[in-house]
């Protein structure tokens, strides 16, 4: 059994693989953590940026929590070089660290808009705990905060910028918002939404450069039309840190390429969460996921199979939801399957809408909007979860849930999906609950 | 474990158990508040209360980025308030949508089992819902595939 391990990346993956180690091993083994930044959770930034919780919140482990998990921690360093067959990865101050098995969690980095100014002063990424320090310095009461881009991670601080009181507009290269993660309905009923809560959208927009304009930022567009702001904030996609890897022989494809215990092509080389290329539940081919819930699940399979256990991974799902202006949007598995069979309804006054896709009788995606304080539209997300993971067959619901997308209960219950869900664990026994003091205070 | 047991076949759909949960949830007699749900069934004319299983992956839990959902002493999954930040991962996580948000607190809510003296069970007055050492199981499906007869030929 392997007795030293080592988890290149401090991000979800990492530290669920860490933890699970420990809560799977039969005997204490060594674990060195080399990651560029202290262990944090993207996914809580924006609530940090809106000043609803302290920057101590968004750590997922202190110094103290690492050395009580026995974690030796190289913070603050890159691995520049793996060597698979040596078993052994040099860091960028030179240190070489041996390994019996490692797994590469390195994540992704923010990718800017290919155009002059895109790297100006004023000009913001929002992906690291510094790039939110960054944003949250710059936005001021009344400043003018233009997004150039409308996916996820622009949506996940939505919110925050507005509720620091600034002016926004989103900039969208792509017809519409949202575009990977809702379709054209959905993204409209998005888009008139934010405009009568004081937001500006342009889509089909495109970014041609940027100038400075005595301090402030002037965004040229190419249709003319320009945009002066106080703040830019880049979000135009991500891509995986892998550069540091393409000597190392490992096989990568648009990510490194898993299988079902999520090991690599090379010997003793895991790989989890953005960085790799494994199993998607519905399609069951080998896709980058890149979204927390997928790195969560590789991490704690990687970390139990380190431990010496044997879990083999069923394969992730697509699962998103974010709230702008208390509307909740939320999209699962192959949404924009065009093969699909499909039934949608919309209820434009509140407004709510519903997508629903099939392939035979089992749910294979959906889209999901309705406002969040609609208890039912919550309940709805999860259930339309469970329907999408468990694949029941839906039998006569299926006509049912065609010309009623909005009644999802009934068609849940009665399928006995809870009954197909209750045996289903990630690692094969009951999780345990974070501990008493994994979390820093 | 001890869980709650749904007795579908003896609820009368008083919603007693929704009011008793808001209450003791949040200090409100709300039943928009309360995290077990009575849902209707053939036309209205039987009803079966439907809350979170405790269920072994607990998905609200390992889906958390910041660790607010834990286990408590009577082995509920339980939303620690102060850690939750009201992402709402958890409410995507959940397969069984038994995940509750309230826009004004920001936070996640869900059946905690008041602690181990759920006061749905104590407040339903013909026994549907007991609490009891057994394995959790899927109360509803049988009775509740029985009960929507109906309403799927009308579907045809």
């Amino acid at each position: 059994m392997a007795r030293r391990h080592l988890i290149i990346g401090g991000g979800t993956a990492g530290m669920n693989a860490i933890r699970t180690i420990r809560e799977e091993e039969s005997e204490r083994s060594t674990i060195t953590l080399v990651s560029a930044e202290k262990p944090y959770s993207r996914m809580v930034l924006p609530y940090y940026l809106d000043r609803s919780i302290a920057e101590s919140h968004v750590f997922t482990a202190t110094a103290r929590v690492l050395a009580d998990w026995g974690v030796t921690a190289q913070l603050g360093k890159r691995v520049t070089a793996l060597d698979t067959a040596a078993n052994r990865c040099t860091l960028d101050d030179g240190t070489a660290i041996e390994y019996d098995d490692c797994l590469i969690a390195t994540g992704s980095s923010p990718v800017r808009a290919p155009v002059p100014g895109a790297d100006g002063p004023g000009v913001h990424s929002f992906w690291t705990l510094e790039q939110c320090r960054g944003v949250l310095a710059q936005i001021k009461p009344g400043s003018h905060v233009v997004m150039v881009g409308a996916g996820f991670i622009a949506f996940t601080i939505l919110n925050s910028i507005l509720a620091l009181g600034a002016k926004l507009t989103i900039v969208e290269i792509a017809p519409r918002i949202l575009p990977r993660m809702i379709d054209d309905t959905g993204a409209g009923l998005v888009q008139s939404w934010l405009e009568k809560h004081g937001v500006t959208v342009r889509t089909g927009a495109k970014l041609a450069r940027i100038d400075d304009a005595k301090g402030r930022q002037r965004l040229k567009m190419a249709a003319g039309g320009d945009i002066v702001a106080d703040v830019v904030i880049m979000a135009t996609g991500i891509r995986t840190n892998l550069e540091w890897l393409k000597a190392s022989g490992v096989k990568i494809n648009q990510g490194i390429v898993v299988d079902d215990h999520l090991r690599s092509s090379a010997p003793n080389v895991y790989a989890a969460g953005d960085v790799a290329e494994g199993r998607d539940l519905i399609s069951q081919a080998n896709a980058v996921h890149a979204i927390e819930p997928t790195a969560q699940e590789h991490g704690r399979v990687v970390g139990a199979n380190m431990a010496g256990k044997d879990v083999r991974y069923r394969g992730s799902l697509i699962i998103n939801i974010v709230e702008v202006c208390h509307l909740d949007v939320a999209s699962f598995g192959a949404w924009d399957d065009a093969k699909a069979e499909n039934a949608s309804g919309v209820k434009a006054d509140r407004p709510a809408y519903r997508k629903l896709l099939w392939r035979g009788d089992r749910l294979t995606g959906a889209i999901i909007l309705g406002p969040s304080s609609d208890i039912w539209t919550t309940n709805d997300v999860g259930m339309l979860k469970g329907l999408v993971q468990s694949g029941v067959s839906l039998g006569p619901w299926k006509a049912h849930l065609k010309k009623n997308p909005f009644d999802v209960k009934p068609a849940f219950i009665a399928t006995k999906t809870t009954s197909s869900l209750l045996p289903e664990t990630i690692l094969g026994r009951p999780s345990k609950a974070p501990g008493e003091s994994p979390v820093a205070v | 474990m001890r869980v709650l047991k749904i007795h579908p076949e003896k609820c009368t759909g008083c919603l007693r158990c929704e009011l008793a949960c808001s209450y003791m949830q949040t200090g409100d007699y709300q039943p928009a508040k309360s995290v077990i749900r009575v849902s209707p069934f053939e036309g209205h004319t039987s009803y079966a209360p439907y809350t979170c299983t405790q269920c072994a992956e607990g998905w609200c839990m390992t889906a958390c980025p910041v660790g607010a959902i834990t286990i408590s002493a009577v082995g509920a999954k339980d939303v620690v308030d102060d850690r939750c930040v009201g992402c709402k991962l958890c409410t995507i996580a959940c397969p069984y949508g038994t995940m509750f948000y309230d826009p004004a607190t920001r936070k996640a809510f869900k059946c905690n089992l008041c602690g181990g003296a759920p006061a749905c069970a104590d407040a339903c007055p013909t026994a549907a819902i007991t609490y009891e050492d057994v394995e959790t199981a899927d109360w509803l499906g049988d009775f509740a595939r029985e009960r929507t007869a109906r309403v799927l030929a009308e579907a045809r």
